[in-house]
This record gives C-alpha cells, sequence and structure tokens, in this order.
C-alpha cells in the first residue's frame, strides 16, 4: 500500500485484493504484522530534552541519580517531562488490547528531600474523538422500543484517568474543571437543533448514561492510585487499553500538582493504527466495498465447494 | 486464540464462533435446514452488532447452500425457470431490505426490527410446524396403515391471476406474480434477518404454488444461493456490515458441524424432526420476544453516530 502513489486506484486495488486473497488462503492463522514499517511517530507536543529513552521503563536505578534535581528553594519553577513507552500502537489481527506505560519525572522539584510527597500527578488519555448517538427505551404497547434518542458531535471514544490519588483530595472542582480533567468534563456536545423534544435535564440523563455505558465497555476508566512514584522525582502509571479500544490516536496529558495548583503540564500523542491483514481487510471493506463483497461472496462459494469435495471424498 | 474482526471491530475467540458454526450446522445438518434463523440470533446475543451479524450470516449461507445447489442442479431438480423468477423477486426484495436496514440503522430501530421480525415469522412457522408434526405423528400411531390422504383442491386463486407462464420441470402454468412475490419477501427477509428463507418458501412452494416436491428443494436452494449472494454484495456496499474473517469462522464450523448433523439425522423419522424443529424454533421466539417485553435492565444504549467525521 505504500508504493500505492505510482500504480493508482485500480493498481492499488489489485494489490489488495491479491494480497487479501493470498492472505485469506494462507489461512486464519496469519497475523500479517509483516506490512513492514511502523506508523511514523508523531512528534511530541512538548520536548522535553532530557525525557527517559523510549520504550525503556523508567529504571529503578535512576532513582539515586535523578537527572536534573536542582536542591536550590527558590530555584527555576518546577515541571513535568513524560513520556509513554509505546508511541505507537498496532492493531493486528492478534490485537486483544495492550497498556501504555506512562513515566516521567519532575524535574527542579522544590524539596527533593522530603520524605512526604508535596506533588500529585494526574494522567489523561483521550482517544480519537467520534460523533455518539444514545438513545433511550420506553415502553410502547408492552415493547421496549428506543424512543428517544440524542447525537453527540464529537466525545473521546476513549478517556482514562490514573492519578497519584483520588482526584478530590488532589484538586477542588474548579481547578480541575479549569484543566477539563474529570468524566465531568469529557467534551460532549449536542448536536445543533437537539432541543427538539429534550429537555435539558434529558440532555444530563443522556450525558450520564453515556458516560455510565462507556465506563461499562471499558473505554472510560479512573484510577485513582494509578500513578505511582518511584522514589521522590520518578513516576509511571499503566494505562490499560481493551480490545474495543476505537482505533486513532490517543491525546495523553500530564499534570503536574502542587498544593491543589497544577505547576506543570506535558502533553504526547500515541499513534495507534491497523497493520498487516487486519488493515489490508478493512481498507479494502471500506473503500472497495463492492469489490470486497464479491471477494467474500467468492470466497464464501470456494469454501462451499471445497468442504463438500474434502467430505465426499473422505466418504468413499 | 483470539482474532480482531476487522468489521466487528472486537477481539473475538476464535473457538467461540468455529463451535458456534459448527453447532448450528449440526443442527441445520441433522433437520436439512439452512440455519440462517439460529445462527444470526446466536451472532446477535454473543455481542455481535445486528447488522454485522446479518450481513455476515448471509455470506455463511452462500457458502453452506452452494454445494447442496449444485448437487441439485446435477439430479435436474432445479426448475429453472421459475428459480429465475424467484430469482428476479429475490434480488428486488434483497435491494429493498438493505435499504431498509440502511434507514432503520440510522433510526436506531434495527435491533427491534429484527426481533420483531424473528418473532413473528419464527412464531408463526414454529406453531404450525408442532401442529403438524404432532397431527403426523398421531395419525401414525393411531392408523398404522397409513392415514387416508387428503386430495388437494386442483385450482386455487393462484390460477386466477394474469402474466401467466408455463413452468416445464413443475409442470405448472401459472401466472408469474404469485413466485415474484414470494421471492421478494424472501429476499427482503435475508436482507433484514440474515436467513435463507428456505423456511418460507418451501411451504410456499408446495401449498401455495402446488410445485412438485422433488423440484421443490432444488429450485428454492438455487434461489437462495444467489440472493444470499445478491444480498452480502449489497450489505457490503450499502451498510459495510460484511465480516469476512467472522464468516470464514463460522463457514468452516458450519461445513463441519453439517456432515455429522446429516448422519445424525437419518436415524430420526420425519414427523419426529419436524416436531423438534418445532420446538427449537419456538424457543428462538420466545427468547427473541422474551428481549422485547422483558423490562431492560438498562434502558439506554450508545453507539456510533451519523456524519460525525
Amino acid at each position: 500500500m505504500q508504493r500505492a502513489d505510482q500504480r493508482g486506484r485500480y493498481g492499488r486495488l489489485a494489490g489488495t485484493l491479491l494480497v487479501a486473497a493470498a492472505l485469506l488462503l494462507v489461512g486464519a492463522e496469519v497475523r500479517g504484522q509483516s506490512a513492514g514499517t511502523p506508523q511514523v511517530i508523531a512528534p511530541s507536543t512538548g520536548t522535553a530534552p532530557g525525557a527517559p529513552p523510549r520504550s525503556v521503563l523508567p529504571p529503578r536505578a535512576a532513582q539515586s541519580a535523578p537527572p536534573n534535581a536542582a536542591p536550590v528553594a527558590d530555584g527555576p519553577r518546577e515541571a513535568v517531562e513524560a513520556d509513554v513507552s509505546t508511541r505507537s500502537v498496532a492493531v493486528t489481527s492478534s490485537f486483544t488490547g495492550t497498556e501504555i506505560v506512562v513515566f516521567g519525572s519532575i524535574v527542579n522539584a522544590a524539596r527533593p528531600d522530603a520524605t512526604q510527597t508535596v506533588y500529585d500527578i494526574v494522567v489523561v488519555v483521550e482517544g480519537t474523538s467520534q460523533a455518539l448517538v444514545a438513545r433511550r427505551k420506553s415502553r410502547v404497547a408492552g415493547i421496549w422500543i428506543n424512543t428517544q434518542s440524542l447525537t453527540f458531535e464529537s466525545v473521546p471514544s476513549y478517556y482514562a484517568i490514573a492519578s497519584t490519588r483520588p482526584l478530590d483530595e488532589i484538586a477542588d472542582a474548579i481547578v480541575l474543571r479549569d484543566n477539563d480533567i474529570g468524566f465531568e468534563r469529557v467534551r460532549m456536545t449536542p448536536i445543533r437543533g437537539w432541543e427538539t423534544g429534550i429537555t435539558t435535564s434529558d440532555l444530563q440523563q443522556f450525558r450520564q448514561a453515556a458516560i455510565r455505558l462507556k465506563q461499562k465497555d471499558g473505554l472510560y476508566t479512573q484510577s485513582e492510585f494509578g500513578v505511582t512514584f518511584v522514589g521522590t522525582h520518578l513516576f509511571r502509571a499503566t494505562i490499560d487499553l481493551p480490545a474495543n479500544v476505537p482505533v486513532g490516536p490517543l491525546k495523553t496529558r500530564i499534570y503536574l500538582f502542587r498544593e491543589g495548583q497544577v505547576v506543570g503540564t506535558f502533553n504526547t500523542e500515541v499513534t495507534m493504527a491497523r497493520e498487516g491483514l487486519e488493515r489490508h481487510l478493512h481498507t479494502f471493506a471500506f473503500e472497495y466495498p463492492l469489490f470486497y463483497g464479491i471477494f467474500t461472496v467468492l470466497t464464501a462459494v470456494l469454501a462451499g465447494l471445497v468442504a463438500s469435495t474434502l467430505f465426499k471424498r473422505a466418504r468413499h | 486464540m483470539h482474532f480482531y474482526l476487522p468489521i466487528a471491530e472486537m477481539s473475538a475467540n476464535m473457538l467461540v464462533f468455529l463451535g458456534m458454526g459448527a453447532a448450528v450446522g449440526f443442527l441445520s445438518g441433522l433437520f436439512g435446514v439452512g440455519g440462517g434463523f439460529l445462527m444470526t440470533p446466536l451472532l446477535i446475543f454473543s455481542g455481535i452488532p445486528a447488522a454485522v451479524a446479518v450481513g455476515t450470516e448471509a455470506a455463511q449461507i452462500v457458502a453452506s447452500s452452494v454445494s447442496g445447489a449444485i448437487a441439485q442442479w446435477r439430479r435436474k431438480n432445479v426448475d429453472l425457470a421459475m428459480g429465475t423468477v424467484l430469482l428476479v423477486g429475490g434480488v428486488i426484495g434483497s435491494f429493498f431490505g438493505v435499504e431498509v436496514v440502511r434507514i432503520l440503522r440510522q433510526a436506531g430501530q434495527f435491533e427491534f426490527a429484527v426481533s420483531l421480525s424473528y418473532v413473528t415469522f419464527l412464531g408463526i412457522i414454529g406453531a404450525l410446524m408442532l401442529v403438524e408434526s404432532l397431527s403426523a405423528m398421531r395419525q401414525a400411531k393411531a392408523v398404522p396403515g397409513g392415514a387416508p390422504v387428503r386430495r388437494r383442491a386442483r385450482h386455487n386463486w393462484v390460477h386466477g391471476l394474469p402474466l401467466k407462464m408455463r413452468f416445464r420441470r413443475s409442470k405448472l402454468y401459472i401466472s408469474a406474480i404469485p413466485p415474484l412475490g414470494i421471492g421478494f419477501l424472501v429476499g427482503v427477509l435475508a436482507a433484514i434477518m440474515g436467513v435463507g428463507g428456505g423456511f418460507i418458501m418451501v411451504p410456499a412452494m408446495i401449498y401455495l404454488l402446488k410445485m412438485p416436491t422433488n423440484v421443490v428443494v432444488g429450485t428454492s436452494l438455487f434461489q437462495i444461493v444467489f440472493v444470499t449472494a445478491a444480498t452480502t454484495i449489497l450489505h457490503a456496499q450499502q451498510n459495510q456490515t460484511v465480516d469476512i474473517v467472522l464468516a470464514l469462522l463460522l463457514m468452516v464450523g458450519g461445513v463441519v458441524g453439517a456432515q455429522f448433523g446429516a448422519v445424525a439425522g437419518e436415524r430420526l423419522k420425519g414427523e419426529q424432526l419436524r416436531f423438534l424443529l418445532a420446538g427449537l424454533v419456538l424457543l428462538v421466539a420466545l427468547r427473541i420476544a422474551w428481549g422485547l417485553v422483558g423490562t431492560p435492565s438498562e434502558l439506554y444504549s450508545i453507539g456510533r453516530g451519523v456524519g460525525g467525521h
């Protein structure tokens, strides 16, 4: 698919067809990870010169020598630097969900020698936004039917919060709200014209139901002690990505709190893309739906004929 | 043994769906039915989105009926003229049905429509079959020499319609409208319910069109292969709801299960089989009906909105 530019539309189609056919014939066991080149890593929005190397968990040994620890009380302002263990998540045919580790350190910490943590870290991972429709059933003539619905223009398909302590202990509601932290702050704008037949309290109920159902699907998660400090400066948080995470980039925001105020933030992005056989099938199905349909039928005919021949032979 | 399904967008245990295919394949081999009416509800119960279940099941029916259709064709049990008329009606019905699916999905009523059509059709067919098989069993017991066979009326309202055609293999000279209508209904059902439609078509051919029984099965299989093939392509094109990986898993499980089912079926009597099948059909209908009338634990549901990006 990468060389498709020169070949044009039908060349690409033929390529996809051939690859899909070949892979399907080899059998369902093929875990096409051969599509080679990993996704281009999006540059993180915050550039951290001293950031730990990627794909490496914060080594325990690093505890003894924090890189930028400035034990001066009135030194430069503290900040947070972080990275993610995996910059790109590949959704292949064997994808069953994964986890990413967000790790980093506090630089220029005010009291590096303190035994008690004065800092709090909140990690927010937000998936790609999608339109979402929430529906409500009610009983009509004894049967439960969807009678009301509300469409939200764009809702994060995935939203995970991890923090060193429960959020309400870290900061008060206003600070959290100003920084878009928490399920209540998930941006959910109803489409224009939603007011017809729906009251403001209905809107609230639809919102809450959508968040509740997302939580039930494991797509909205909150882990109140999900961020742990390793020593005084280093922290790490493990974020679960279940298998049903909609494919798209994941925005990661890391907040550094001190005494209930945000004193530093750091943003980075994790790309997530289909790869291998999974990617070919998806492209085929959505970009050439007619040919995909014909191909599926031909596969079905072939499967039926092969099966009957095999069983006929086995009987004789 | 997990596999990420590209269209259903979920990670599925391959063994579960292979096993499901085998179980339904066994039953369809045992009873000599397509099995779509069992598979689609099972897929929906197991968490596959209803529209994907319907579209994918159409592809599986192609695989499970193609070899049967070819075998019947070789034995000259297909009335090509009748099959073609049924097919024309079927493809029109499939077009119509796929469009109905698209509209219902947008309105958020597709799951409801699927459930309602299942309850209606399975309820009626199951009840009729139950009554018929019970009376057959009672007659077989009461009069061992065979019950008096009731003569069929030679003419019914079907013979009064215009557009008459000659169907040589069936030895019929009837209007093309009833087979067109039957084909159309079967096409709509294939698109909305993910079934082959044999359970409607076979009784309609015997009782309404009065076709000779030796061409009924072959002709209906002929129609089913082409109509489900058309339905698969239309669903893939219009709704992007055909999951080829899921279809393959079901096909593999299905063909294996069907072989064992066919062997097991040879040991049971026809009316006993029909009685068991009627019971199964009614159970599926009741289970789906319960989903419609029972108070759900969650009144809300969420789905992908339309036109978001």
